[in-house]
């Protein structure tokens, strides 16, 4: 089992979106990281065979998913990040639409919306029309058809986006059961999620992928350090000026603040175990955000 | 497998009709439906005290004062509609200037009223000339000449004013079409079919607007409902899945347009009366002048199956243009622009543009109205009216229309 992209290449008009991208992927989760902008649905597209590579090619098990066409698509599911669906329709007739889209037999499927549904926790609401459920609710259903063809390879764009906190670690854990025995590649660009689910990070950042790893390679291959400084009120501008500051924490006397740098900020500065923020942070800079564009 | 792609059929269609706006077309189709059948059933009847009766009262009167003059239309019978019509005309009720006593004289001729305005037609001064009052000054004398009428009135104006707009070939194949009406014509009451026609135009544009609006968004609307990227990403995404949206295009169409006309040709033909199924679409002065030899029940499959290749090609024009702009509202404005454009280079009037307008698709719309129509075409060495040709050249444009749809939506990118 194994997805691999060589040279991977999108462009746009004017932009290139996704950079001579080579990776492979086989079984696990594989989590996407970055910004807005950073080619992440670009990417995620092209591995489901909505956008052709304007270069380089992706295979499945050494055949090019564009001529194995239905067949690739076949063990596919995918959430895509802006999910669309039948407003008119109940959570149960989209479910049996998408199965028979999918490939499922009524009967199939029939059993598997019945499973998921419990799964999602969305069996009550089955006969409630789309257009009338919640973010939350809309995003269980949009997982549910992703794994109704019981899929090799899971691509969840955003999945957690736009959810309550509640929701979002509902729906982490959900993933996680499903991640079982398939490649699972989420993206997005909220830290603590690809942290408690990926196995395997990638960060992203203008159509490239900087780096991959574990969390804990990653984390150990961070080019610079993190301190901590206990600032006065007057020294905080001074600090964010001239350093990455991953964290501000007020205290009485100032500020306890948490900054990446090579070097030693300040004499009384602590050396601190870095984490995965502060890795995003080193890469990508201040540009962090709530949305995520669809470059 | 047959069983998942009629599946995905129902839900294509299932996706057409849950649309609160789908549900409103439907209900606004049927609400003019119901007023165009008010329209047509509106019968009046005047009766021997020149009272107007309505309803079925007027449909049983007519009936019974045109049945009286039932049978061929021979010289002998042409003469005495000619003489009824002059004693009618000549009594001192319609001498008279009081309207009662006028209508009073009015109900006696409303039994001979048809054959009176087919007077008018064949004795007229030209082919295209019409005059009410024509048939009042006609003698017994006269009735010999009535079907001579027609096809000398024909030469007369192929030989003049429409001297230059038929080749020769033509000018004998309409002379050779109007010699072969059976003679003499049979005449009867058929009020129910002469008002199926007269509105059957408005029904068919009305169920194609609303057809439009239907099926503009059988394609387009995984686009607007971003529904398109789990569509496209699944297995039969590219393929069966978009045939289903076909069938389903097709499947509305053929639904809805035989659910109109089934409810139009029932209530009207219920009412009206089935009478004169089978008679020559001559026998009524509206279609004296045309040259197509058929029966007034194949007139109306003309106009039904005209009708429903017209649907079934804007209809999938529509969903052509829905996706190559992905986007359902230009594909809304096809039928609407097909319907009343031509009428607008109409008024050009030229020959030349007239042979186009006679190929457009709303002539499929209006049918009864194209039989009417003098545009020959010559296919193949052979001579024929616009109707056959525009049947068969849309019944191909929409077969071809079926694999470029296909192929246009399978290779859709989602960007």
């Amino acid at each position: 089992m194994e997805l691999k992209l060589t040279n991977l290449t999108k462009e746009f008009k004017d932009i290139t979106a996704v950079r001579n991208i080579s990776y492979t992927m086989s079984t696990g989760v594989y989590g996407l990281l970055g910004v807005n902008g950073a080619g992440k649905t670009t990417l995620m597209r092209m591995l489901c065979t909505l956008l052709k590579p304007s270069g380089g090619s992706i295979t499945w098990n050494g055949a090019d998913i564009f001529e194995m066409d239905g067949e690739y698509r076949k063990i596919l599911g995918y959430l895509p990040q802006d999910f669309g669906f039948y407003p008119d329709f109940t959570v149960y007739d989209y479910l049996m639409y998408t199965a028979s889209i999918k490939g499922l037999r009524p009967v199939t499927a029939k059993q598997r919306i019945k499973i998921l549904l419990r799964q999602v926790g969305m069996e009550k609401t089955a006969h409630k029309k789309m257009k009338k459920l919640s973010g939350g609710m809309k995003r269980r259903v949009g997982i549910a058809q992703a794994m109704l063809g019981n899929p090799q390879i899971l691509i969840l764009d955003e999945p957690t986006a736009g959810l309550d906190p509640s929701e979002r670690v509902r729906f982490r854990n959900l993933i996680s059961e499903l991640a079982d025995e398939r490649l699972v590649l989420l993206s997005t660009h909220i830290v603590s999620d690809i942290e408690y689910i990926a196995g395997e990070i990638l960060l992203m950042k203008a159509g490239e992928i900087r780096a991959a790893g574990t969390s804990r390679e990653l984390i150990a291959e961070m080019p610079e350090q993190v301190w901590s400084v206990a600032a006065a009120k007057e020294e905080i501008d001074f600090y964010m000026q001239a350093y990455k500051v991953s964290n501000i924490k007020t205290t009485r006397q100032g500020a306890e603040l948490r900054i990446i740098s090579s070097d030693k900020p300040a004499e009384c500065a602590v050396l601190e175990e870095a984490t995965l923020e502060d890795l995003f942070l080193d890469y990508f800079g201040e540009r962090t955000g709530e949305q995520n564009d669809e470059i | 497998m047959k069983e998942r792609v009629s599946k995905m059929t129902r839900y294509e269609v299932k996706k057409v009709f849950a649309k609160t706006s789908s549900k409103i077309a439907v209900m606004l189709l049927l609400f003019v439906m119901g007023i165009t059948c008010f329209f047509a059933l509106d019968i009046t009847y005047v009766d021997e005290n020149g009272s107007t009766r309505e309803g079925l009262a007027a449909v049983s009167g007519l009936k019974a004062a045109q049945k009286e003059w039932a049978g061929c239309l021979d010289e002998e019978k042409i003469r005495k509609v000619i003489a009824e019509n002059r004693r009618i005309q000549n009594t001192p009720e319609a001498l008279a200037q009081d309207i009662t006593q006028k209508e009073i004289a009015y109900s006696w001729g409303q039994g001979i009223k048809e054959i009176r305005n087919l007077l008018n037609c064949a004795y007229a001064k030209g082919l295209r000339e019409y005059d009410y009052y024509l048939a009042d000054s006609l003698t017994e004398e006269d009735a010999a000449d009535f079907y001579r009428n027609r096809t000398r009135l024909l030469r007369e104006w192929l030989e003049g004013e429409a001297k230059d707009q038929f080749t020769d070939e033509e000018k004998e194949y309409l002379i050779g079409q109007y010699g072969r009406m059976d003679t003499p014509l049979y005449y009867d009451y058929m009020e129910g079919w002469q008002q199926l026609f007269k509105f059957a135009p408005t029904v068919v544009m009305l169920t194609m607007l609303i057809l439009g609006y239907l099926v503009a968004g059988i394609f387009s609307n995984e686009f607007a409902w971003r529904s398109d990227a789990v569509l496209f990403s699944s297995f039969y995404g590219r393929n069966k899945a978009v045939t289903s949206k076909i069938k389903a295009g097709f499947c509305v169409v053929t639904a809805v347009y035989s659910a109109v006309f089934t409810i139009y040709t029932g209530i009207v033909l219920l009412y009206l009366g089935t009478d004169g199924w089978n008679l020559p679409i001559q026998s009524s002065w509206i279609s004296w002048k045309c040259f197509y030899n058929i029966t007034n029940l194949q007139k109306y499959l003309f106009i039904i199956g005209g009708g429903y290749v017209g649907c079934l090609f804007l209809s999938f024009l529509s969903m052509l243009v829905s996706v190559k702009t992905r986007s359902a509202v230009p594909a809304v404005m096809v039928p609407v622009l097909v319907i009343f454009i031509p009428s607008f280079i109409a008024n050009i009037g030229s020959p030349f543009v007239n042979k186009i307008i006679g190929l457009l698709p709303d002539q499929l719309l209006q049918a009864g109205e194209a039989l009417n129509y003098f545009n020959l075409y010559s296919v193949g060495g052979r001579i024929t009216g616009e109707l056959p040709v525009i049947l068969i050249l849309y019944t191909i444009l929409t077969i071809v229309i079926l694999p470029v749809l296909y192929q246009t939506y399978r290779r859709m990118q989602i960007g």
